[in-house]
């Protein structure tokens, strides 16, 4: 029989070892100690030497008192953290966190700190819990970054027995975002998602710091945006009546984005992905339903907005132009991806306009464009584009045009060369759907295009910078994990998001060394963490590993 | 001046397409199935009257259902419009008022659809015959068990659509003569792995019957977690499960048995041996070999290892003794026993084991065929039929099956074999002359494709890459390369789900609707009503409705295409 003593030594070792932070995305810099703490029952949240505090602070607040008393997430050790419950009943109690802003700092609200132009947002905050249970603090120089710190603060806190506490005080946290995108596109055309899944998956990405929605809102199979002034588009092209975002619902999502440090840039996909355009407007849509669809796009229906046609090209100015006053965001996708040149080769009218005029496909797609992105521009916009935009066609773009690459990582160097400002977006690393299997009919040796399967292990040893000099790496945005929804609805969004979108979320929050193996060796328990915990705040995540495993960090490792 | 309307004969042929889609919604597709054109309405005060003398609590349980389902399904038709255009036609329909349900011939005693469920495979009765008359009034549902009527419940089910108020079907008279052309057809899930809490698996087996699935599969237990509490044998749950709370209790496994029951599903538990059993260490250190050895690679497949050290008797005679224990709790004439991926390092280097071999002079099969034929005939006692898994990975572990038809030819015949390695594995248990139940990893096993789970291996794949589609899993040919006078060893199949990457948040999204593929494989079998082959393209529009209808009930079964697609038959086909 062990003596006494040796039994207590051998716990207080076993708890220093095993995982007790379980922080997503990683903090920049993260200094903490050994003291338990727990949190007192009359534990409150202070902002109020921020003079005028905005109502979505005030409202962050509250949310975040309310995660702390609701999380109740067991530490994943063997016995889930049972063996805590002594060392935590003589801690010290934790009883308040200060919020306050740095000298001469505006208390702008969040959501208009968050919609601010990606470079121009101010995260950063500094965090810190004393070990003698004095009051905690976060400082920042806006309230965007105060939030950022809350989301940090709700993280550090697990609960046994009905107490809530933390093992690792003193903690102080100087944390700011490596880039300033970091991004989840949702697909809500090829299935719908009511706005209720919009919101739900708008909190889980706020809580892995995640700061652009991208909404790719319509598609060739279902327009369900109502667009003032255009509103024929949604009552013809969505796929019911109650499978539309009116203009309010469009406000409500913008909003509470914004009070959760997240900007919406909405994404209308031209001259391709537009086929459904054609059940209000059949003039402004070449090859509309042609078959076999596969001569004429990459998925039904066919379908391009007739981009030679100066009608054309007005009515879609004005329409980008009705789309972007919904939204307050700098940011405005026009997509341009997968344009099909057969379909216009086979477009009486796209060939009489070309001929009439005298252009090319080409220049009449440089016409097109220049004409639809001065739309926006004049509105204040910053144009985003799919790649071929700049790899794949000779377009004229503003200097300040924002590139997502999503065919594939190798085409980042090429991108970059051309001196765009670029997001990673690849399919090969980054793509949710990738894995589901074929879905197109009739084929039952099909599989996913982009296959295998994006496991969060690959997204998160995705580098950057790889084959960019040191100017080409300023160019780099940030990414975005993305979800094409073929395959996906309201039924299965959670658990093929999450946990794995939060791999990127911490790619570029956090930066990690960029040794793969070594980062994720130290990834791995915290991300099961984060799991667990989006668990207990209702998102269902997906199990990455058996429980077994998750509660015992490296045990399934490879070389285990 | 030109009417804008079109003419009435042109609305006519409109709704004769419209009849062709919908017909073709049941799943599984029955083997009789003849429809015409005429509309009917559910009437508000529809009724389903139970003509069985004594009629079971399960099956007047089941009539109520339905008769909620119909209530509650409100279904749009898929189709564009999602059927809105159907008003006009139904407008002054006839009208369904009652649904007779009766046993044909003269049934001694009535038995309850949970008893008839139970039965050994091969006699069963789950055939019926429903009748819809085009003049409305009274439908007939007729079977030789209540088991049958409750597979035709099933059916009629799904007849109906929802538009406005109107509850109807488009193509009455109706007439169905249908039964399955397998006796099992099931679905694994692993609750050991992760663990999934009784209302997942009560949600799992409603939609299973929805399917005409009549197997639960259930893999209890495994290296990872033993959340099954066994009457005398309680410390395993206790130190082996992952909780207090994540754990089956008598009184949960009797509940899910009947609820299963009742829904026409026997449950034919797993307890997995010698292999996959590590955690059994917790409470019986003694009985398990190479317990959590490092690296895990060299002694299991995946973390953690261990396994029982079968050669030992006392671990013999404890295993034999909770294996009864556990199969007094389930009522199904099957018991499986697993025998996959038996790994023989961790057996070279257990000293225990060595010093038994040598000082008895078995060889480490010779001690297996002990094990297994001590363990069988424990379960045979109680009136259980022994399943087993096929195992190609190993040299072992293809012996399982060896084993049996080696020791004792007699018992061998009833053995029933899983295959899972490979769907070629087949012809190998058919050359044994063993019964086999079809599981190939390479058509349906339902966690493939969704990336490695091991830790720190950022490259690494799904070992049964790629993912295993609907179209993929509904293309298996259940004959193979059997010869005919093989072809009656298959007893049917079932689709899978391993659960390292899944737990209760992703259950419904994984398994639904592509389980569906295979109750239909082995419910229909090759060729559809009319004769023609069984094909994906017929295929696809009644499996979207099917899955549209599960989503009403509450399955959050996956979209398997864009909606567009759903509601254009044949538009998103490859060469369409």
């Amino acid at each position: 029989m062990f003596p006494k003593s040796t039994l207590v030594v051998f716990a207080t070792l076993l708890t220093v070892f095993a995982p007790v932070d379980a922080l997503w995305p990683q903090p920049r810099s993260l200094q903490t100690g050994t003291t338990p703490l727990r949190l007192s029952s009359g534990f409150d949240i202070s902002a109020s030497s921020i003079h005028n505090a905005p109502t979505d602070l005030q409202q962050a607040v509250q949310d975040a008192k309310t995660l702390i008393q609701t999380d109740k997430l067991q530490r994943l050790v063997v016995g889930r953290g049972s063996g805590d419950a002594a060392v935590v009943q003589k801690a010290h109690t934790l009883s308040k966190l200060t919020l306050s802003l740095g000298k001469g700092a505006i208390a702008n609200s969040i959501t208009s700190e968050s919609q601010k132009a990606p470079e121009a947002r101010d995260e950063a905050y500094t965090l810190t819990v004393p070990s003698d249970g004095t009051g905690a603090t976060i400082t920042a120089n806006s309230t965007l970054g105060l939030f950022r710190g809350l989301t940090t603060f709700t993280q550090l806190f697990y609960e046994t027995g009905g107490t809530t506490y933390l093992l690792n005080a003193p903690i102080h946290i100087e944390d700011s975002p490596a880039y300033p995108w970091r991004g989840l596109l949702l697909d809500t055309s090829r299935n719908f998602f009511p706005v209720d899944a919009v919101k739900h998956t708008l909190d889980a990405m706020s809580w892995n710091k995640m700061n652009q929605f991208h909404w790719h809102i319509v598609d060739s199979q279902s327009f369900p945006l109502q667009v003032p002034g255009y509103t024929d588009l949604a009552a013809k092209g969505a796929y019911d009546s109650q499978s539309v975002y009116s203009p309010q619902d469009v406000a409500d999502v913008v909003s509470y984005a914004g009070a959760r440090g997240i900007d919406v840039m909405v994404e209308i996909d031209t001259p391709g992905h537009t086929a459904v355009i054609s059940q209000a407007h059949p003039e402004h849509i070449a090859c509309a339903e042609a078959t076999p669809w596969a001569s004429f796009a990459n998925e039904p229906p066919a379908g391009q907005l007739r981009l030679a046609s100066n009608a054309t090209i007005a009515y879609t100015a004005g329409l980008l132009t009705a789309v972007s006053k919904m939204f307050p965001s700098t940011l405005f996708s026009t997509g341009g991806d997968e344009i099909n040149a057969n379909c216009y080769a086979q477009d009486v009218e796209t060939q009489q306009a070309l001929n009439a005029t005298g252009k090319t496909f080409e220049q009449a797609l440089d016409t097109f464009t220049q004409a639809t992105h001065k739309a926006l521009i004049a509105e204040g916009k910053t144009p985003v584009v799919w790649e071929e935009m700049v790899l794949a066609h000779n377009v004229t773009l503003s200097n300040n045009t924002l590139v997502l690459v999503w065919i594939s990582s190798d085409d980042v160097k090429a991108v970059a060369e051309k001196g765009f400002k670029l997001i990673h977006a690849a399919s090969d690393y980054f793509y949710l759907d990738c894995g589901g299997g074929g879905w197109v009919g009739e084929n039952p040796d099909g599989n996913s295009w982009c296959d295998p399967f994006k496991t969060w292990q690959h997204s998160y040893s995705f580098d950057p910078t790889a084959n960019l000099t040191a100017d080409e790496a300023k160019l780099v945005m940030g990414g975005q994990h993305l979800l094409w929804t073929e395959q996906s609805g309201p039924q299965n969004l959670d658990p093929i998001v999450w946990p794995r979108a939060s791999s990127s979320a911490e790619l570029w929050w956090s930066a990690p060394s960029g040794n793969a193996s070594a980062d994720l060796d130290t990834a791995l328990p915290r991300l099961h963490e984060m799991s667990y915990r989006m668990r207990q705040r209702g998102v269902d995540t997906i199990s990455l590993q058996p429980e077994w495993c998750a509660i015992r960090p490296g045990a399934c490792d490879l070389t285990a | 001046m030109l009417s804008s309307r079109p003419p009435h004969s042109f609305l006519a042929l409109l709704y004769v397409v419209t009849c062709m889609q919908s017909v073709l919604c049941l799943w599984p597709i029955p083997r009789s199935l003849q429809t015409g054109s005429t509309p009917l309405t559910l009437s508000g005060s529809f009724s389903i009257d139970i003509q069985v003398p004594n009629a079971p609590g399960d099956l007047q349980e089941a009539a109520a259902r339905t008769h909620s389902y119909l209530k509650t399904d409100q279904l749009g038709r898929l189709a564009v419009g999602r059927g809105a255009s159907d008003a006009a036609v139904l407008h002054g329909a006839k009208q369904l008022n009652s649904l007779h349900l009766t046993l044909a011939g003269s049934v001694s005693k009535v038995q309850s659809i949970s008893s008839e469920a139970i039965l050994p495979l091969g006699s069963r009765s789950e055939e019926y015959m429903l009748s819809i008359p085009s003049t409305g009034g009274t439908a007939t549902l007729s079977a030789n068990s209540t088991l049958g009527l409750f597979r035709g419940l099933t059916t009629f089910e799904q007849l109906w659509y929802t538009t406005g108020e109107t509850i109807y079907t488009l193509e009455a008279p109706i007439h169905i003569v249908d039964s399955p052309a397998f006796p099992y057809r099931g679905l694994m899930l692993d609750t050991a792995r992760n663990f999934f809490p009784v209302s997942d698996i009560k949600r799992t087996l409603d939609a299973m019957s929805w399917t005409k699935i009549n197997q639960f599969h259930w893999h209890i237990t495994d290296s990872q977690s033993f959340p099954l509490e066994i009457p005398g044998f309680t410390e395993i749950a206790e130190k082996g499960a992952y909780s207090s709370s994540s754990v089956f209790s008598p009184s949960d496994v009797s509940d899910i048995v009947s609820y299963a029951g009742a829904r026409g599903i026997d449950v034919v538990v797993e307890i997995d041996t010698p292999g996959h059993t590590a955690i059994i260490y917790e409470s019986h250190p003694e009985h398990v070999a190479c317990f959590d050895a490092s690296p895990w690679a060299t002694y299991a497949n995946e973390p953690m290892a261990g396994q029982l050290r079968f050669a030992s008797p006392a671990t013999t005679n404890f295993t034999t003794s909770f294996l009864e224990a556990t199969a007094k709790m389930f009522p199904s004439s099957l018991f499986s026993t697993g025998g996959d991926e038996v790994n023989v390092p961790c057996y070279d280097q257990d000293e225990e084991t060595q010093q038994i071999l040598n000082s008895t002079g078995q060889s480490l099969l010779e001690a297996l065929q002990t094990f297994v034929d001590t363990a069988h005939g424990g379960l045979k006692k109680l009136g259980k039929t022994p399943v087993v898994w096929e195992d190609g990975s190993t040299e072992l572990v293809s012996i399982g099956a060896d084993l049996i038809l080696d020791h004792n030819v007699t018992v061998a015949n009833d053995t029933v074999v899983m295959v899972w390695s490979s769907s070629e594995a087949a012809v190998g248990v058919a050359a044994l002359n063993l019964h086999m139940v079809h599981g190939p990893s390479d058509y349906f096993y339902l966690d493939c494709g969704a990336g490695e789970w091991i830790g720190a291996d950022p490259d690494g794949n799904s070992w049964c890459d790629p993912f295993k589609t609907w179209q993929r899993s509904y293309t298996f040919d259940p004959f193979l390369d059997l010869t005919a006078s093989q072809q009656h060893l298959v007893l049917g199949g079932e689709q899978l789900l391993w659960t390292e990457q899944s737990g209760p948040q992703n259950l419904d999204s994984i398994v639904w609707p592509r389980a569906a593929s295979s109750a239909e494989v082995f419910w229909t079998g090759a060729t559809l009503p009319d004769g023609s082959p069984r094909n994906v393209s017929s295929a696809l529009p009644r499996l979207h409705d099917l899955r549209f209808r599960m989503v009403q009930r509450g399955i959050n079964a996956i979209p398997l295409q864009p909606l567009w697609c759903a509601l254009r038959p044949g538009a998103c086909d490859l060469t369409a």
